[in-house]
């Protein structure tokens, strides 16, 4: 059996990692390496593509083309007007509880979208070992809530996988850390990525890793950065050209493209330009000088938004800034030379920068998954609930039952009973939050309870609220006069129903066997396609010219028969047709000065000769 | 109340083990009539070294957490998960003196007030006239200098509040003095005729001490400008004493 692997699925890119006889390795995907950019794309011909090879249709099918879905996962249209504001999502209807995306004729769920990122790195994986993957460890912002946990989880089944935790992610990076440094004290763990920002605080000691606090921002990352840049250059587009392009998508990816690349530069240099090419008929040219200090300036309210987190972490830890003995950085952001003056101002100290912010998380993942494995027995995750949970009260106002910060696993238990003579079922209402009102809070779903009838205030029911090692709420009630295992029906506020993941799951396997199909024939198609050149080139050239009347006779009818199965589906038909021309035009290869075409001929890809 | 030993699930062994059977090795339910103390090998005493019982949590940690029955049987993925979430309570409510203290109240079936809605008898003059200066600051909106009463009223609050933070720590010596005479009769085997005066002496001060750290609360937010509209007074589940089991 492989190894249970961890896996990173950020906002930006995702990872897929293992431990290898005692230390954590990231599995590289053969076009894109460590890093599968978190992109899916739908073609015309309804062939899902992920990563690398949907990185490139952001350009140019950007309609049909969704990046950064992590930040809709767990969420229903009524909470995600600023990610929708932000990115153009193609919403369908029927988002309430979960957001519906339109890619071609698909409608696609943010599991969904996820799962097909997690499939990939699922296959690199399995190429790697040579057998199934099945089990995983997947990481999650710490700040994440129950709903958007639960919609990773979902995404992982929908993949194929079986999740076995849920691990989060500053938590991860520190396991990676304490993995490399074996030391003990207070780390701090300055989480800023694509789209979410977290803060933790941990306590490190005798290979035990115990969270003190977290805190954090799930709607706060790069890509936020990204948006003032692009904005900018909209601007200055407008008032240069007096053309709005924020309507275009393929403009804005393009403008958003360089801007990430200058954003990037900028983090050596002291200045760049921003340059792109409109995708108006002239191609015109674009370049936009900008300093280091302007860009700085830009997106200051964007990093200055990781202060109070940081600071109520602080606080609920009990703790001044100066009791920090480390900070750890993680996060592609956290390569800004802002961000680390930043981080070093709130710390008084310089960060731990010796870690690939990129990579630290997806090891971490591999460390927790060989905790599970019993690989590793001297370390221990010991983490925290992010938020509140609370009972909904008369007049609109919660009751927390369990205290943001609690160790988890975590369990509170509190007495229900009845108002009404007869009544036979019980309404609870659970919240996440840390205000005082309900609308103020996340609703997580709605409990009934199965009472037997009494006159009223006679029940007693003992609900238990546990928060598991995942972060997810599970519930259970107990008649404390029977004794009996009540039922609970829940009714989630946001995500799947298990149905549906069930549906997709299936659905998945069915698209599986079809997808593989199609590859293979679109794979034959393109090896047809450059042989076909080579060998027309090769027959025009000089050595052509020198080919003896049967070789010439016998290389055209190689030629007629690969170009008439080039539309078949019949990928192997395809293959033994080139296989044929490739025996056809053996000696004409040889003859052949031209070594792109002679090796094109020979049957290798132009791109590999060097 | 003796916890009984019980039979254990798996191997039928009598056992009277706290967290796994001597039998068969695997983990147990929670024993009927166990508490938070027994939960950690602890007597029932008020002082506790810390250090030791981080010790204590760290190690119980690594032997229960869900981590280490990941490829158990799902009964014991359930166990465990059940006696992690009372083994982070636990600890939560032991580490911290005034819970530790409550749960012990709890334990001995004391149903004190200690969430007391009058005010300590020895400062109700003081607190009466710390109400009415409240009463007063919430009802005009506070504004800096615009009004020279309101500037001396909040230096009022202020002076009351420091004498109000005093007394809390007056009060939190007090207990810690219960404290030590609590763990003195457990250790000389007199608790039991010193129990009941005991208990009493702790129930009250804690109540007090809440009080008093309700009411700062209070003068904290009005002087901060805020609208205190909940009577903090009568806290149900909001203050930063947790719940024990």
């Amino acid at each position: 059996m492989a190894p249970i692997v961890g896996i990173d699925l950020g906002t930006t890119n995702s990872l897929v990692a293992f431990m290898d006889k005692g230390l954590p390795r990231v599995i590289a995907d053969e076009d894109s390496g460590a890093l599968v950019p978190s992109i899916v794309s739908i073609n015309e011909q309804g062939q899902v593509m992920v990563g690398m090879a949907a990185l490139e249709r952001l350009i140019t099918d950007p309609r049909n083309t969704i990046f950064s879905v992590k930040r809709l996962m767990g969420k229903g249209i009524g909470d995600a007007g600023q990610e929708i504001e932000l990115f153009h999502f193609p919403v369908a209807p029927d988002s309430e509880q979960v957001i519906r995306l339109k890619l071609r004729d698909q409608v696609l769920t943010p599991p969904e979208i996820s799962a097909h990122v997690m499939r990939k790195l699922k296959a690199n994986a399995e190429k790697f070992f040579g057998e199934a993957v099945t089990q995983a460890v997947i990481t999650v912002p710490a700040y994440f809530n129950d709903a958007q946990r639960q919609a990773t989880k979902d995404a992982g089944r929908i993949a194929g996988l079986e999740v076995l935790r849920l691990v989060n992610e500053p938590t991860a990076a520190s396991l990676a850390y304490g993995l490399d440094k074996k030391k003990e004290g207070i780390v701090a763990v300055y989480d800023l990525g694509g789209g979410t920002f977290d803060i933790s605080i941990l306590k490190l000691q005798e290979g035990i890793f115990e969270v003190i606090s977290t805190n954090g921002d799930t709607h706060l990352g790069g890509d936020d950065v990204d948006a003032r840049l692009i904005a900018l250059v909209l601007t200055v587009l407008k008032q240069q050209t007096g053309v709005d392009w924020s309507d275009d998508e393929r403009a804005v990816q393009i403008v958003r493209r360089a801007v990430i690349a200058a954003k990037h530069r900028l983090s050596a240099e002291e200045g760049t330009e921003i340059t792109f090419r409109l995708p108006d008929e002239k191609r015109t040219r674009v370049e936009i000088p900008v300093t280091r200090e302007e860009f700085e300036e830009l997106v200051r309210p964007v990093i200055d938004r990781t202060v109070p987190p940081v600071r109520k972490a602080l606080e609920d830890a009990k703790l001044p800034p100066e009791g920090i003995d480390e900070v750890v950085l993680v996060g592609g952001a956290t390569r800004m030379p802002m961000v680390r003056r930043l981080v070093e101002e709130l710390f008084r100290r310089k960060p731990h920068t010796e870690l690939n912010p990129d990579e630290v998380v997806a090891l971490g993942a591999a460390v927790q998954a060989d905790i599970l494995a019993g690989g590793t027995t001297d370390m221990l995750l010991l983490d925290v609930t992010p938020l509140s949970l609370g009972i909904e009260t008369l007049g609109g106002a919660v009751a927390k039952i369990l205290h943001r910060n609690t160790t988890i696993p975590a369990s509170s238990s509190e007495m229900f009973t009845t108002f009404v003579d007869g009544q036979t079922s019980v309404e609870i209402h659970v919240l996440q939050g840390e205000r005082e009102l309900v609308k103020d809070c996340r609703s997580l779903g709605r409990l009934k309870l199965r009472v037997p009838p009494l006159p009223a205030g006679m029940a007693r029911i003992e609900v238990r609220f546990l928060i598991d090692a995942n972060g997810i709420l599970n519930v259970t009630a107990r008649d404390t006069r029977s004794g009996e295992q009540q039922s609970i029906g829940v009714k989630p506020s946001y995500g799947l129903t298990d149905e549906e993941v069930e549906r997709m799951l299936l659905e998945s396997f069915e698209h599986a066997e079809e997808d593989l199909t199609e590859r293979q024939v679109i794979e034959a198609r393109n090896e047809a396609e450059t042989i076909l050149r080579a060998t027309d080139k090769a027959l025009a050239s000089p050595a052509g010219g020198e080919l003896r009347p049967e070789e010439r006779l016998k290389i055209d009818e190689a030629l007629d028969e690969l170009k008439a199965v080039l539309d078949s589906r019949d990928y192997a038909l395809i293959r033994d047709k080139i296989g044929q021309l490739n025996q056809a035009t053996l000696r004409l290869a040889e003859t052949m000065m031209d070594s792109a075409v002679k090796t094109a001929l020979q049957g290798k890809k132009l791109d590999e000769v060097q | 109340m003796e916890p009984s030993s019980s039979l254990c699930w798996n191997c039928q062994k009598r056992t009277g083990e706290e967290h796994f059977c001597t039998g068969c090795g695997k983990i147990l339910p929670q024993r009927p009539g166990t508490d938070y103390f027994k939960f950690f090998g602890l007597p029932r005493k008020l002082n506790l070294d810390l250090e030791d019982l981080e010790k204590r949590f760290y190690t119980l940690s690594r032997k229960l957490h869900p981590d280490n029955f990941h490829r158990a049987s799902p009964r014991e993925k359930l166990l465990s998960l059940d006696k992690s979430a009372v083994l982070n309570d636990a600890y939560r409510t032991l580490k911290e003196p005034l819970t530790r203290a409550e749960y012990l109240l709890s334990l001995e079936g004391q149903k004190m007030e200690v969430h007391a809605k009058q005010a300590p008898p020895e400062l109700l003059e003081e607190v009466f006239e710390l109400n009415e200066w409240l009463a007063e600051l919430k009802m005009a909106p506070p504004r800096e200098g615009q009004n020279g009463h309101l500037a001396e009223l909040r230096r009022q609050l202020e002076t009351a509040k420091t004498h109000l933070q005093q007394r809390v720590e007056a009060f939190h010596q007090e207990l810690i003095a219960i404290f030590t005479r609590w763990d003195a009769a457990v250790d000389s085997g007199n608790l039991d005729g010193q129990r009941q005066d005991l208990l009493e002496e702790l129930s009250k001060t804690l109540a007090k001490r809440n009080y008093l750290r309700n009411l700062i609360r209070d003068v904290s937010a009005a002087l901060a400008g805020q609208a205190e509209t909940r009577n903090s007074n009568v806290e149900i589940r909001n203050s930063e004493t947790a719940k024990g089991h």
